[in-house]
């Protein structure tokens, strides 16, 4: 087995999140603003685990979505779009913030139509060509001088003002972590109803799904949207609280790095996903400074050993063993509690 | 006319530069199936073997010997220690792989610094005919690129151990009921692949800067070059490697470099995703 059950998942994602909760009261601020950095990868992460965890895309180029959200984001609030008066309606963040996760879709729904349309391009394909499509967008990006060029854009506005006072990220902090918690819930909803059993399915045997009268196509682009959905929200929120758009957010290098915090977590369990992408990036600030080059040695060590002898995840094989625990004294507690098949378990 | 030559020559031996870098991964990838995200690290590590024997006062053509066998025998290492655990899952494969190029390019960076280390040309002044002349080194590495390929493709297609590692990449079970050893074919290939890798880093070396990060620009063009022209024949990459290279080449001394890479890789991509054979299908592995 290897989901978690619901109400294993529900305890466990409560406790993370008032856990990430406590951290503006009893860190600084600064560590409140790298924490609203980690949350922010989170997501990105958890959308990942979604393609790749679930539907069994594996991707080369999630950050080109990351990347998208946070450039729409950066050019609009800017003011760059437009002029006079429409310029400044669309720069208004609460316009911006929906129209970078649009333009994240719609780009996903482009690339997705094209990749998965007819017979469709799957497994060690998709991954060789979404790592093409990541270097092609970050080498345009980086040539493209009205978005920066190498330099990237620099000083995007905050969401709103009570966000924009640099010395108290509290109120980004905590808009950020309820977005994450409500993205988390969502998913792991979804991923509970019968769309989470077509992605499953979709995975693990196209071709029956087909038979059984779905469309392939259909359930793979959705999935594939929805993601880049969830990565360009991320990314948009990301350049607000950095106030910097660079063309890093958007290649190969940041979608192999998602990669790595997904695999190294848990691929196949949101949570895990999310917490990978956290642990990584705070062992990161810790050991990067003192480790030096070693740190991503050892990163790239740890992550190898992870791929061949706990596929899983290191996040998730202990959480894995703890739900069979928590649903082995559940069902001792009670009769005629439901075995794991009606737990929610999917 | 004279003016287009050194056009062509250049697009030639780029071509050539490229083909000889994925000849090994033709091996790996194209053949076995093996995803190796790791092949760019083994070029690199050719490189830095070139650079090291020079430090140690070798003449380059000993160093560019050395090479291949240097990179071969790190192949068999990672094949023993790292793939052959994940060779059934190819997904995990990409990543394993992924993982590997990491620390082998922070090992290279421990090693050796982040900066680039630079290669002095091993034959210097150009070749001359009339009023036209080209470097002497490139005529060379043109050559030896040539001959190399061609005796891969040899060995792959005209030899008993060619026809031992086909027969294990198509039909793996067959062979191993045949009495073939299929795990030591497959350590082989696999060292081969890893050797021609190294092989080319050393040959290429001269004319590129050495630093940690040179393994990805070529191995994106190399797998897309496998995959144009039809994963798992020499004939194939030669194709798909002409068509990829020549291009960048040629487009790239006519609109920026920058614009000429986006362009390819944007063509290749509609060509691998329209025809997912490749333009020169194989009879090796299918997607």
């Amino acid at each position: 087995m290897n989901r978690l059950s619901a109400s294993f998942s529900l305890t466990l994602a409560a406790i993370v999140f008032v856990a990430l909760a406590l951290i503006p009261v009893l860190g600084s601020g600064y560590w409140t603003g790298q924490a609203t950095r980690y949350v922010l990868f989170g997501m990105f992460a958890m959308s990942l685990s979604l393609l790749w965890g679930r539907a069994g895309m594996l991707t080369f180029g999630h950050a080109v979505f990351f990347g998208i959200g946070g450039y729409v984001m950066a050019t609009m609030t800017m003011g760059l779009f437009g002029d006079g008066i429409l310029s400044e309606l669309l720069a208004q963040p609460w316009i911006a913030l929906p129209v970078s996760v649009g333009g994240a879709a719609l780009a996903a729904a482009a690339l997705g139509w094209f990749l998965f349309w007819g017979r469709g391009v799957s497994g060690a394909y998709l991954a060789i060509i979404t790592l093409s499509v990541a270097v092609v967008v970050e080498q345009a990006v980086r040539g493209f001088y009205a978005l920066g060029g190498d330099n990237g854009l620099v000083g995007v506005p905050a969401l709103a003002t009570w966000a924009a006072d640099p010395f108290n990220p509290v109120p980004m902090f905590y808009t950020v972590l309820v977005i994450a918690a409500v993205v988390y819930v969502g998913l792991d909803r979804l991923l509970r109803s019968r769309m989470g059993a077509l992605l499953t399915a979709v995975s693990a045997n196209p071709d029956r799904l087909g038979h059984f009268g779905y469309s392939v196509f259909v359930v793979r682009l959705g999935a594939f949207v929805l993601g880049a959905a969830i990565a360009g929200l991320a990314g948009a929120l990301f350049v607000a609280t950095d106030g910097f758009a660079s063309p890093s957010l958007i290649g190969f290098g940041l979608s192999a790095e998602v990669l790595i915090w997904v695999a190294l977590g848990g691929r196949n369990i949101l949570l895990a996903a999310f917490l990978g992408a956290v642990a990584v990036r705070l062992a990161e600030s810790f050991l990067s400074g003192l480790l030096g080059d070693f740190w991503l040695l050892a990163l790239g060590m740890v992550f190898m050993a992870s791929v061949v002898l706990l596929p899983q995840g290191l996040i998730a094989t202990p959480m894995l063993w703890l739900n069979n625990r928590w649903n082995q004294g559940n069902r001792s507690n009670s009769r005629d509690a439901p075995g794991p098949a009606n737990d929610g378990m999917v | 006319m004279i003016e287009a030559f050194p056009i062509f020559l250049d697009a030639l031996s780029f071509v050539l530069i490229l083909v000889l870098v994925a000849s090994g991964l033709v091996i790996v990838f194209g053949m076995m199936g093996i995803i190796n995200l790791a092949h760019g690290e083994l070029f690199l590590l050719g490189a830095y073997t070139v650079v090291v024997a020079q430090g140690f006062g070798a003449p380059f053509w000993l160093a560019a010997a050395l090479a291949p066998i240097v990179v071969g025998v790190a192949g068999l290492a990672i094949e023993f220690l790292l793939v052959r655990f994940v060779v059934h899952r190819p997904l995990d494969t990409i990543l394993a792989t992924w993982g590997l190029s990491i620390v082998i390019k922070q090992l290279v960076v421990l090693a050796f610094g982040p900066g680039s280390h630079s290669v002095a040309v091993p034959i210097d002044g150009a070749f001359s005919v009339g009023e036209f002349s080209y470097p002497a080194y490139r005529i060379v590495l043109m050559i030896v690129a040539t001959a190399v390929i061609a005796g891969a493709g040899y060995v792959l297609v005209g030899t008993r151990f060619g026809l031992l590692a086909r027969a294990v990449i198509a039909r793996p079970g067959t062979s191993a009921s045949l009495g073939i050893n299929t795990g030591r074919v497959t350590q082989v290939s696999f060292a081969i692949g890893a050797a021609l890798a190294g092989l080319a880093g050393a040959l290429v070396a001269p004319l590129i800067s050495v630093d940690p990060q040179m393994g990805l620009g070529f191995l994106v063009p190399a797998f897309l070059a496998i995959l144009v022209g039809g994963a798992g024949s020499m004939t194939g990459l030669v194709a798909g490697g002409g068509l990829v290279g020549g291009l960048d080449s040629v487009l790239g001394g006519w609109i920026s470099p920058v614009l000429a890479q986006i362009t390819v890789f944007v063509l290749a991509i509609l060509v691998i995703r329209l025809r997912p054979g490749g333009l020169f299908p194989g009879r090796g592995r299918r997607p």
